[in-house]
């Protein structure tokens, strides 16, 4: 589904198939001492060599823990952020050498959809000021037609057209979402990033929020690069999904293969983790992946593949070598980078594992109980 | 998308709809409404704005209301206003608050100073509070080296004697009613200015400079329009706290004679006036008056700017400790 342009890439799709491509983005932070010149330090790496590709109009999920460098990435794609190095290609344009001049045009293409809603909307501007705003920079209608542009916008996101003079306080997160998706769309953008859209939300309303974004994309015809750290709204909203730890990104395919077999460890572990209300689990068969200790710093993060200080099928080879994205010999659109993937129905848990199991092979023969977990994984498909 | 949906979708109608048919029943206040509200609960706040409000009036209509009293503020009454032996007449019928030892009204000649006093503190306020937020917005927004030269120039300013200077400077170019208003506008931003940056400092961190930056927002345009708005209640509180402040510092200056200059009546003046020659020894009315209504439009601000600090952020200061 997307392009792979690591070493291994199995598939090149024509560039026109993709809206967003963005090839071996880093960003680092530079950690400047406390001394009056302010020597660098050290450097952050929270985006470290990132390759991703998303079609136009459909949407990749982007996952991770929290400091995985999800965040910076959208910032980074967004422009909010120049990037360290790296090429960040919207319908085959340049972005990273974009002079502030050009930029003005980029942001009509690339929206932002806020994780805050209610950080993200100034309390001190009223809803029909916050949603002109757009056309206000960017030479868009005035007077009476831009009052009812932003009515407009706020009907299509479900709102009243009465809104038009509130303050964003007399919202509730909800409703302060669907402000901040208007102010999104108000510029017609081709990509739209969203960044944790409906993590600050009630899960009722998360539901909600999400089929407003799905509906939005299918009548505007939208690209999403949609960052959650939720794997059920991820799996939801998503075509392809990405996994991010700690500034890469380990493991990348169609969002069907990807949560039915999990290669890397770190895939499997995040996807154990998802509450699971079906009557497996309450039998307590299912087995959740606890990883230990925090995600290493940024800052100096491991050798080798980055996951091995918590991971449980970790090798001597995995604190030396880092393993590079390869694709899984059923999809090559399925790509990961472990040097000891996950076999497929092979249950991931600390304490069962033997030397056999970390074998790179699929297993021939599940035992029952290992068929059980299976089953419940792919029950919740 | 995915076919499969972990997630419940119980109401894909979207929420519960926007109050379009009633909205007056839950009709949503503005933040300005909200503070005005709780403004209003807080007396002394109000007394003291209509207290305010009243004495501009009468500063303004000062003109006015001495043509009916019928005696200007430097109007002499020799026959009148003083006695056999020269000396100042007490409050009585004639002159409400009584005479000075020329012989002048002392009510039209309060009435008078409350045009000088509230056109420097509040004159000056405004300036500062021009300059504070200007260079604060700054300094905050763009940090660095900006911000360290401006925070260090600002810290000059207030390190600096006020009262020396002033003396200086009037030295130089001789007492005046401008120099007054420049020279406490002058020494008033940077108080403004640090607070300013430090709100800044926290705002520009806020989701919505980076939604503005996102839609294209050039610097200028966040600063100016999505910062301060954001700065006005803080700018209000401290404007109201900074004008009796300079209300005292002109008086002050008067007092000692480096402020407006004589016959202009003004409160500082009028006070040190009545020490002259230990007068107001038999003469209270000199001392007293000048210094009540100095007294009171001090108060006055301060209370008014202590209830605007509580209405508009209603997390901070009395209100929680009042209850």
């Amino acid at each position: 589904m997307s392009t792979v342009t690591a070493p291994a890439g199995p598939t090149v799709h024509p560039a026109g198939d993709n809206l967003l491509e963005i090839t071996d983005l880093v960003k680092h932070f530079p950690i400047k001492s406390g001394s009056l010149l302010g020597r660098t330090v050290g450097q952050v790496r929270a985006v470290d060599g990132v390759t991703l590709s998303v079609r136009r109009g459909r949407t990749l999920g982007l996952v991770g823990e929290s400091g995985c460098g999800k965040s910076t990435l959208a910032r980074v794609v967004t422009a909010l952020q120049p990037a360290t190095s790296g090429s960040i290609k919207l319908n085959g344009t340049e972005l990273t050498t974009l002079r502030s001049g050009q930029m003005r045009g980029l942001r009509r293409q690339v929206q932002m959809v806020f994780q805050d809603p209610y950080g993200s909307l100034n309390p001190r501007r009223r809803v029909g000021s916050i949603l002109g705003e757009p056309y206000a920079i960017h030479d868009g209608p005035k007077g009476k037609d831009r009052q009812q542009a932003v009515q407009q916008l706020l009907e299509r996101v479900g709102l009243s057209s009465d809104h038009y003079n509130r303050f964003p306080t007399e919202f509730s997160g909800g409703q302060r979402q669907r402000l901040g998706i208007a102010r999104a769309l108000a510029l017609r953008p081709e990509l739209v990033v969203c960044d944790e859209p409906v993590s600050a939300l009630d899960v009722s309303i998360q539901a909600q929020v999400l089929n407003l974004l799905e509906d939005l994309q299918d009548e505007f015809g939208l690209t999403y690069l949609f960052i959650a750290h939720d794997l059920s709204v991820v799996r939801h909203v998503s075509d392809e999904v990405a996994v991010m730890y700690l500034g890469k990104i380990v493991e990348r395919g169609p969002v069907e293969s990807l949560y039915s077999r999990p290669r890397h460890p770190y895939t499997n572990a995040l996807l154990s983790a998802v509450p699971d209300p079906s009557a497996a689990a309450q039998r307590g068969t299912s087995t959740r992946i606890v990883l230990t200790g925090d995600v290493p710093s940024p800052a100096a993060p491991p050798s080798g593949c980055r996951f091995h200080t918590r991971c449980p099928k970790a090798q001597d080879l995995c604190s030396q070598e880092e393993p590079l994205l390869r694709p899984t010999p059923e999809d090559p659109e399925h790509v990961f980078a472990c040097h000891y993937p996950v076999a497929a129905g092979e249950p991931l848990s600390i304490g069962t594992w033997s030397e056999s199991a970390q074998a790179a092979v699929p297993r021939r023969a599940p035992s029952p109980a290992r068929t059980s977990i299976t089953k419940n994984r792919e029950g919740s498909a | 998308m995915s076919a499969t949906d972990l997630v419940d979708i119980s109401d894909p109608g979207g929420e519960p709809a926007p109050t379009a048919d009633a909205p007056a029943k839950i009709a949503g206040r503005t933040p300005m409404q909200l503070a005005l509200r709780r403004l209003r609960k807080d007396k002394l706040a109000i007394i003291s704005a209509v207290f305010i409000v009243l004495l501009i009036l009468v500063a303004i209509f000062a003109p006015v209301i001495t043509a009916v009293i019928g005696h200007g503020p430097n109007v002499q009454f020799p026959n009148t206003g003083l006695d056999a032996f020269g000396t100042p007449v007490g409050p009585g019928k004639h002159f409400l608050f009584g005479t000075d030892e020329l012989g002048r009204d002392v009510l039209s000649r309060v009435i008078y100073g409350a045009r000088v006093s509230l056109a420097i503190g509040i004159g000056a306020t405004l300036i500062s509070l021009i300059i504070g937020m200007v260079v604060g917005i700054f300094a905050g927004f763009y940090g660095g080296p900006v911000d360290t030269f401006l925070s260090r120039f600002m810290d000059l300013l207030l390190s600096f004697p006020f009262l020396l200077l002033a003396i200086a400077l009037v030295a130089r170019f001789g007492p005046s009613f401008q120099l007054v208003l420049y020279l406490l506008a002058f020494f008033g931003w940077p108080a403004i200015g640090r607070l300013v940056r430090g709100q800044v400092l926290a705002l520009k961190e806020r989701e919505f400079v980076e939604a503005a930056r996102s839609l294209g927002s050039n610097n200028l345009r966040i600063m100016f329009v999505d910062i301060l708005p954001n700065l006005l209640p803080l700018a209000v509180v401290y404007s109201t706290l900074l004008v009796p402040i300079n209300i005292v510092a002109e008086a002050t200056l008067s007092f000692l004679g480096l402020g407006v200059q004589l016959p202009t009546a003004s409160w500082g003046g009028m006070i040190s006036e009545s020490q002259n020659g230990s007068l107001y020894q038999v003469a209270w009315w000199l001392l007293v008056f000048p210094s009540i209504a100095l007294f009171l439009v001090t108060l006055a601000f301060n209370l008014l700017g202590d209830g605007l600090r509580d209405a508009l952020d209603p997390r901070s200061g009395r209100s929680q400790l009042g209850k």
